[in-house]
């Protein structure tokens, strides 16, 4: 079976009953196996101040932003155009040095011996992440993480397999297709797979639901809840909130760079507020609840769920 | 990563105001002159007048030095140079370098007439659109169109260049960035390691441009823009008396340079 049959499950479907068909997935060291899981990676990170430099001109982007995301977790990253979210995601990586503050991989302090190799595992997917595919072939441009990362050409041959297998885009299929080739929905989950091929235990995604049609998103948005299943951490940056809050048990939110609220949802209990508050609103399924006049607090996170609850 | 190639300093100083036309022509005869006439009077001249300038301008002086400093390479060669090379008397000898007062005095003037050009054009640049300054060019350059040379497509075409440079910067350095994020590097290994790393960089960016090329061209076809009318302007180009009085001002110092 494919990832594209679960792909057409459709976002509102109950995930877990396709979770033992599964085909590859995620592992620990060695070749991606049978058993789709991965050990995530537990994030702390505190007191991160960012400043941009435009034109001599101090541009604040975070201040003093602090939280931490428990292994395996899956958290939305909320916040308005403009609020920090891309910004926080590459500090977290590393790819932006902040000003102050400091971020913890699985309790291990950037000065801890093995903090690098952590590094290394967070996969962080850029905002339309298609504009940076460059390879003459799919499985080429999946295969240039592990290469760098110094991998045996097998275990490199068996991670680009599994990572498209994942995504939906069967290597058989379509493995040595172009992919400037390929549809704009195809072209975001092969730059998913050429991050995922590198094992990551902690996944940033920026914005991944960005200017792709229902189709695609829902296929995109099975592809994640498979990861967040399986056990990877995930930090979803975004605004769309229907997406965020049907993968994320939690979120959190940014305005202006600063952290404005962090938890869990708890709609019903002031949740509603700590999103409008940002420029962002409750979730349709929220929204519907509570004009329903049922409690907010117990909305359903999927379609699914929501038939079931109204049959 | 940010642009320096596009540097305007918004600001409201009389230079910020001054017609670009007008600006233009002062920074292009204040920079011949400066190379025509030789001796330290008319060096002194030349630069009083760029640090007056400077000053009235109101830009900060690290813009002036952030122009600078990708040209200290070349003021440093020309320096090496003179030093090295020019006649006269030697007063220090190792091996096959002879110093001379000559030539240490030569490279010291050469240096600082370089110094003088780039503050003198970073002028232009710093008080300046870029916008305004295509406009300047495209008016100035309007007597070639008897020649049949397309100058007003060829003002738009550096005109959205300009525009597209910290745009494209930008995009190169999130390109990067991402490439980063899974495990390229850049910095690491010698020529040919380093031209090789690029690839992942240079293709997206390349598709990129043609991408937005052909939006852009669709996109002004579709506004009607057709090359080789003749356009109007909205804010046509007017040079008012203070304009005339700062070219009668650069005339007089130019006057002054030639006869010290």
């Amino acid at each position: 079976m494919s990832a594209r049959a679960g792909g057409a499950q459709g976002s509102g479907s109950a995930p877990k009953a396709a979770a033992g068909a599964r085909p590859g997935g995620l592992n620990g060291p060695g070749a991606f196996g049978e058993e789709p899981t991965v050990a995530g990676m537990g994030l702390r990170c505190h007191g991160l101040t960012v400043v941009y430099d435009e034109g001599g001109r101090a541009i604040p982007a975070l201040a003093d932003v602090g939280f931490s995301v428990a292994p395996g977790a899956s958290v939305a990253l909320l916040g308005a155009t403009g609020a920090g979210k891309s910004t926080l995601l590459q500090a977290l990586r590393g790819l932006i040095e902040p000003e102050a503050g400091a971020v913890e991989l699985d309790g291990l302090a950037a000065t801890d011996e093995g903090f690098a190799d952590r590094r290394r595992q967070i996969g962080l997917v850029f905002q339309r992440p298609e504009l940076q595919l460059f390879a003459g072939s799919a499985r080429e441009d999946v295969a240039f993480g592990p290469r760098r990362l110094g991998w045996p050409a097998d275990d490199v041959a068996a991670a680009v397999e599994a990572a498209l297998e994942l995504v939906g885009l069967p290597p058989a299929e379509f493995g040595e297709r172009h992919p400037y080739a390929l549809s704009g929905g195809e072209q975001r989950r092969l730059a998913l797979a050429g991050v995922l091929a590198m094992r990551p235990r902690l996944l940033l995604l920026d914005e991944p639901f960005v200017s792709l049609d229902p189709a695609a998103r829902r296929t995109l948005a099975t592809v994640l809840r498979r990861l967040v299943e399986g056990g990877t951490t995930l930090l979803l940056a975004t605004h769309d909130v229907d997406a965020a809050w049907g993968l994320c048990d939690e979120r959190l939110v940014l305005d202006e760079g600063r952290l404005a609220a962090a938890g869990p949802w708890a709609f019903g209990d002031g949740g509603e507020q700590a999103l409008a508050g940002h420029g962002l609103e409750p979730p349709f399924l929220v929204e519907l609840w509570r004009r329903l006049g049922r409690p907010a607090g117990a909305a359903p996170r999927t379609y699914a769920a929501a038939a079931e609850a109204l049959r | 990563m940010r642009a320096t190639i596009t540097q305007y300093v918004p600001g409201h100083s009389p230079l910020h105001r001054l017609d670009p036309r007008i600006k233009v022509v002062a920074v292009t005869t204040l920079a011949v002159a400066l190379f025509v006439r030789d001796g330290y009077a008319a060096l002194a001249v030349f630069g009083a007048t760029a640090l007056a300038a400077v000053l009235l301008s109101g830009v900060p002086a690290r813009w002036f030095w952030r122009g600078l400093k990708p040209l200290l390479w070349l003021v440093g060669l020309t320096f090496v140079v003179q030093v090295l090379f020019a006649p006269g008397e030697a007063f220090f000898t190792l091996g096959p370098i002879h110093l001379t007062w000559e030539g240490l005095e030569r490279a010291t003037f050469l240096s600082v007439r370089l110094i003088i050009l780039v503050v003198t054009g970073a002028l232009l640049t710093l008080t300046t659109p870029p916008v305004a300054l295509t406009d300047a060019l495209a008016w100035l350059t309007r007597p070639l169109r008897r020649l049949r040379v397309p100058t007003e497509e060829l003002a738009l075409m550096v005109t959205i260049a300009l525009r597209f440079i910290p745009t494209l910067l930008m995009e190169l350095d999130t390109i990067m960035r991402a490439q980063r994020a899974r495990g390229a590097e850049f910095a690491r290994g010698g020529l040919v390691t380093r031209a090789r790393a690029l690839v992942p960089v240079l293709i997206p960016l390349f598709v990129v441009s043609f991408r937005r090329a052909d939006d852009l061209a669709l996109a002004m076809e579709a506004r009607c823009y057709r090359p080789g009318l003749t356009r109007t302007r909205l804010h046509p180009l007017a040079a008012g008396a203070g304009d005339w009085l700062a070219l009668a001002l650069v005339a007089a110092v130019v006057a002054v340079a030639m006869v010290v």
